[in-house]
């Protein structure tokens, strides 16, 4: 039986989740706005980025192929919607359990594949995904599938009076996630990812089977993803390869994660509410500066960021919290 | 402990900061619409170059123009007095990123109706915003037939669609088998296979194969190819008596210089409108681009002869992008907003419902506009859409068919390289 | 059988391109271990360097990629100095993440600069020309990038291979610590390292402009193809490369004329992950 250990960061975890799911309430906040987009992306992208971090942040693989994940998702909604017509929860179900079915099947031999190579590896399996399902016909091919007009509400997880639904939505989303590797890290997988993590040797002769390892939190990591698929082509009511399945895509995990902090269960959440308002609020108001100055000003703020922190935004909350640390300590020595 | 309370403390003033939102204040007597292009991405050229048009319509309608032959030119504004103010925004040719510009400019921009978007891919999932919210949207130029055949209510589209196009083009080479002896019996199509490639080519397909044409090829390639070389190698292996293309810009040029390289032409080249009708894709193509034909809604020299109100209006578009003239993408994005201002006048209100109504039955005149008129059918799509076929001739696009249109007859069997 | 040879020769001659374009990537993967995510768009600089001088100048490709090369090289040193320096060390995401920052960077404000338009030059000296060989089609720019390309690697291959300054980024290339302990100024190596991967794909752009369209993404498949090549070739190595990027090349036109032409990038991609399943190290990786 483990014992429910009550730490200081899951009260500060149960207040943010329950300060968020209150949101809502004050007026005019949520409503239909883009502010409200804008935190629902920011929502959203966390828990992307938080599903990356179990493979990538714990167990140090770093994949660029997680928006196939995220696109087998997507299509489980989006066929489960505009192909069959039903609701998209069986969609959200299968298209999960498609996602952790594929990456178990193209990790497996992935996983021999070291440093650089393991990473190109992932790089060529989101094309061959994008290109594949670009002819496909059974999932739309390059067409695409386009929602029709439904009724709002929880049934079709739509609504275009409010957001209030999707901002739900995703709440619930980012809980489940940031729960689950919440509970990951204290438990027996954590320790097991963060072994493999620092020492594949090491780890084995510990007596940790680290393919076994890496696979279920591949596994973990995808389903995950998948679910995230789901939402976005919800919320999107539009799903085709270049919008899910595509480098575009895969480099949004790689990127929040890094920028707020690789390995570090705050980092996704940092990241994503520095990334998603840089990247909405700069589109939505650069634009008279001519195109793509936006993406000029992104791509500086990434380079001066590796160079002042490679460690993300966590990186500077440690050097702050250790300065502090140090200059408490001086005091305390006078 | 110290360091939960930092990044609590952290994330609350990151927040904070997202949640603020600079709300432009509105002044009076502006009626704002909402203007969404590509303007980064692929396909930017073309989407920059519908902004322009749409300014272009905006400049006309807003200031007196009495010296233009265009409704609503003369007077200063709409209404008697209100200003048309466009909120310009990118949608980077992402579908979930022109959503989510759609909801943004009807909810905290405060537009009243969107122009937009290009891509159908993208106009398809804006569209859909502004239905669900009841408000219009019109698109000057997104070519796929479906976006018609959804049957909203608030959705105008103005340009002919895909389906359109493929018909015609059938139709033109029936008529050049029987008029010119040209002898065409297969058909090959070689598209860029995305939303808006595959959809022309599967009309095109179709229409082909209802007018009992064979289609030997069917190429799609990935946009953005660093060569061609297999894909025109299979249509010159295939040898198809006619082509029907969907390539944009870059791919365009490179398809055409293939080609030539392999010293391999079909008889004829039936593009839909796009690499093809880039005035700048022609003129760099130079002499290359010659006898290939297309769909065309507008050129200078069609505007010359059937649309002698443009010319002057076409000033202000050109000084805007560089000294092109309006291609027949852009123009239908001025078009558009002509549209909608002499539909607003009509309703003497703001009142979306009338306004919609009256785009639904009315007919309008658009000197903007081959053959003169808009008229929206059932769906949204514009009746009058009319587009000839034109082939390039020294850089100039000469019509060529319908036969009330055409100043020449075209070269075809299309003159081969090496006697060029 | 004259498609078949046609084909091959198409395939050839691509992969002598792409080895061109990814000789630089070998060369700063191989030394110094990053992946270096801008060097699509270092190319789509050359490519508007050379355009321009072809456009407002007169310069032919066929001399101005010496101009983009040596622009290439200095870009490259630049990057290096400001960016890359600062975040090289013992893990390999910042300067990934960093080169992806640059190559945001460079597309976007290419984009803002020179719009998004295609430019492509007229009338350059080899542009158009072909000549046959039996019933297979030459085309000579593409013949000309080949044989520029056999020379360019070549070329490198002498330096790394014969030079004392090749054997001092070999040396660097296989112990940082230790080459520096020998008295090797290693950060000055990893600056002409870098230097001579900008100059190689500037060269590379530089003579590309003469049959190709220039607009700000044209960089970004090109590069992806560089990293795949140099992933199958062995990193470091620049024979691997060249075999590899012939591979390759080959693979992308037989597939694409026998299967399909829209399967030719997914049997590319395909033939890497085949190929490191039983090589994990590449072709001739150590």
């Amino acid at each position: 039986m483990p014992k429910l250990h009550l730490q200081s960061r899951d009260i500060l975890w149960g207040a943010l989740v329950c300060a968020l799911a209150l949101l809502p309430l004050i007026p005019g906040l949520i409503g239909n706005s883009f502010r409200a987009h804008v935190i629902i992306l920011v929502l959203l992208y966390a828990s992307m980025a938080q599903s990356w971090n179990i493979v990538s942040g714990y167990a140090g693989q770093t994949s660029f192929g997680h928006s196939v994940f995220f696109g087998i998702g997507a299509y489980g909604a989006g066929m489960a919607v505009v192909t069959y017509g039903l609701t998209p929860w069986p969609g959200f179900l299968a298209g999960s359990v498609m996602a952790a079915l594929v990456a178990v099947l193209i990790s497996w031999p992935c996983f021999r594949l070291s440093g650089h190579y393991f990473a190109i590896a992932t790089f060529a399996i989101v094309e061959i995904f994008n290109r594949l399902f670009m002819v496909w016909d059974w999932v739309g091919g390059a067409l695409g599938l386009d929602y029709p007009i439904l009724p709002d509400g929880w049934v079709n997880f739509v609504w275009s009076e409010t957001k209030v639904g999707f901002f739900y939505g995703a709440l619930a989303l980012f809980v489940l996630i940031f729960g689950i590797v919440r509970y990951i890290e204290t438990h027996r997988l954590g320790y097991y990812l963060r072994a493999v993590r620092e020492g594949q040797e090491t780890a084995e002769s510990l007596g940790v089977n680290s393919t076994a390892v890496k696979l279920a939190a591949m596994a973990f990591s995808a389903f995950l993803a998948a679910l995230c698929g789901g939402f976005f082509v919800q919320y999107n009511y539009r799903v085709d390869p270049p919008m899910v399945m595509s480098l575009d895509v895969s480099m949004r995990f790689v990127l929040i994660t890094i920028l707020g902090g690789v390995g570090n269960f705050w980092g996704p959440l940092l990241g994503a509410m520095i990334l998603i308002p840089l990247q909405e609020y700069s589109r939505a108001y650069l634009t008279i500066l001519g195109s793509g100055v936006d993406l000029v000003i992104f791509g500086l703020i990434i380079m001066l960021m590796m160079i002042k922190q490679p460690k993300g935004i966590m990186g500077f909350i440690e050097a702050w919290q250790a300065r502090s640390r140090e200059r408490a300590a001086a005091k305390e020595g006078v | 402990m110290k360091s939960r309370k930092l990044i609590a403390v952290f994330s609350v003033f990151v927040m904070a900061l997202a949640l603020w939102v600079p709300n432009a204040p509105a002044a009076d007597k502006v009626l704002k619409i909402g203007v969404i292009f590509p303007l980064t991405g692929p396909v930017a050229t073309a989407g920059q170059r519908c902004v322009a048009a749409v300014e272009t319509a905006a400049e006309v309608i807003n200031n007196a123009h009495p010296e233009f032959n265009v409704p609503l030119a003369a007077q200063e504004g709409i209404l008697g007095g209100t200003k048309i103010q466009l909120v310009v925004a990118d949608h980077q040719g992402k579908p979930d990123v022109g959503k989510s510009e759609a909801e943004r400019l009807f909810n905290q921009e405060g537009v009243w109706a969107i122009i937009g978007s290009y891509n159908s891919a993208v106009t398809k999932p804006a569209s859909a915003v502004a239905e669900r919210m009841k408000r219009i949207f019109l698109s000057g130029c997104s070519s796929s037939a479906a976006l018609t055949e959804r049957g909203f209510n608030y959705f105008f589209r103005f340009a002919p669609t895909d389906k359109t196009e493929s018909h015609e083009f059938v139709e033109y080479i029936q008529w050049l088998n029987q008029n010119q002896n040209a002898g065409i019996k297969t058909i090959g199509l070689i598209y860029e296979n995305t939303e808006f490639g595959k959809h022309a080519a599967d009309e095109g397909k179709a229409a082909a194969k209802d007018a009992g044409f064979e289609v030997v090829a069917d190429v799609p390639f990935n946009p953005g190819a660093t060569n061609l070389n297999s894909e025109v190698q299979t249509l010159k292996a295939k040898n198809p008596d006619a082509v029907f293309g969907a390539c944009l810009g870059g791919d365009y040029t490179l398809w055409v210089r293939t080609m030539k390289q392999m010293n391999w032409l079909p008889k004829a080249a039936l593009n839909y409108c796009t690499g093809y009708q880039d005035p700048k894709i022609a003129q760099q193509l130079g002499p290359d681009g010659d006898f290939f034909m297309g769909g065309t809604g507008y050129s200078p020299e069609i505007g010359a002869k059937y649309m002698p109100d443009v010319a002057a209006v076409e000033k202000i578009y050109s000084a805007k992008v560089g000294g092109v003239p309006f291609d027949s993408d852009a123009i239908q994005e001025a078009v558009a907003l002509l549209v909608l201002a002499q539909a607003i006048e009509k309703a003497g209100a703001l009142d979306v419902e009338k306004v919609a109504q009256i785009l639904r039955s009315e007919t309008f005149d658009s000197p903007l506009s081959l053959g003169g008129k808009v008229a929206f059918g059932p769906g949204g799509q514009n009746m009058k859409a009319t587009s000839i076929i034109t082939q390039l001739h020294g850089g100039k696009y000469m019509p060529v068919y319908p036969e009330s249109y055409a100043e020449m007859a075209a070269t075809v069997p299309m003159t081969p390289w090496d006697k060029r | 059988m004259d498609t078949f040879a046609q084909v091959v020769l198409d395939g050839l001659l691509t992969g002598m391109l792409y080895a061109l374009v990814a000789a630089g990537l070998s060369l700063i993967w191989g030394v110094m271990d990053i992946i270096h995510f801008a060097h699509g768009e270092f190319l789509m600089v050359a490519m508007y360097l050379s355009f321009w001088l072809g456009f407002l100048a007169g310069v032919d490709p066929i001399v101005s990629w010496i101009a983009s090369g040596v622009f290439l090289f200095l870009l490259g040193a630049l990057a290096y100095r400001l960016v890359i320096s600062r975040c090289i060390g013992k893990s390999a995401m910042p300067p990934l993440l960093a080169t992806f920052g640059l190559s945001l960077f460079l597309k976007n404000l290419c984009m803002n600069r020179f719009s998004p338009n295609f430019r492509i030059l007229q009338d350059t000296l080899l542009q158009g020309k072909t000549f046959m060989i039996g019933g297979v089609v030459v085309g000579l720019p593409q013949l000309a990038t080949g044989i520029f390309s056999l020379v360019m690697l070549g070329a490198l291959f002498y330096l790394i291979k014969k030079t004392r300054l090749g054997w001092a980024i070999q040396a660097t290339a296989m112990d940082r610590e230790a080459a520096e302990l020998m008295g090797i100024h290693t950060d000055r190596i990893y600056l002409l390292v870098f230097g001579l991967g900008g100059a190689c794909v500037g060269i590379a752009g530089g003579l590309m402009t003469s049959y190709l369209a220039v607009h700000p993404e044209v960089g970004s498949l090109f590069g992806l193809i560089a990293f795949l090549i140099v992933a199958l070739g062995g990193f470091g190595s620049i024979h691997g490369a060249l075999a590899a990027a012939l591979i390759i090349g080959l693979v992308e036109a037989l597939a694409g004329f026998y299967i399909a032409p829209v399967f030719k990038y997914v049997a590319v991609f395909a033939i890497y992950l085949v190929v490191v399943m039983v090589r994990p190290r590449g072709l001739f990786g150590w």
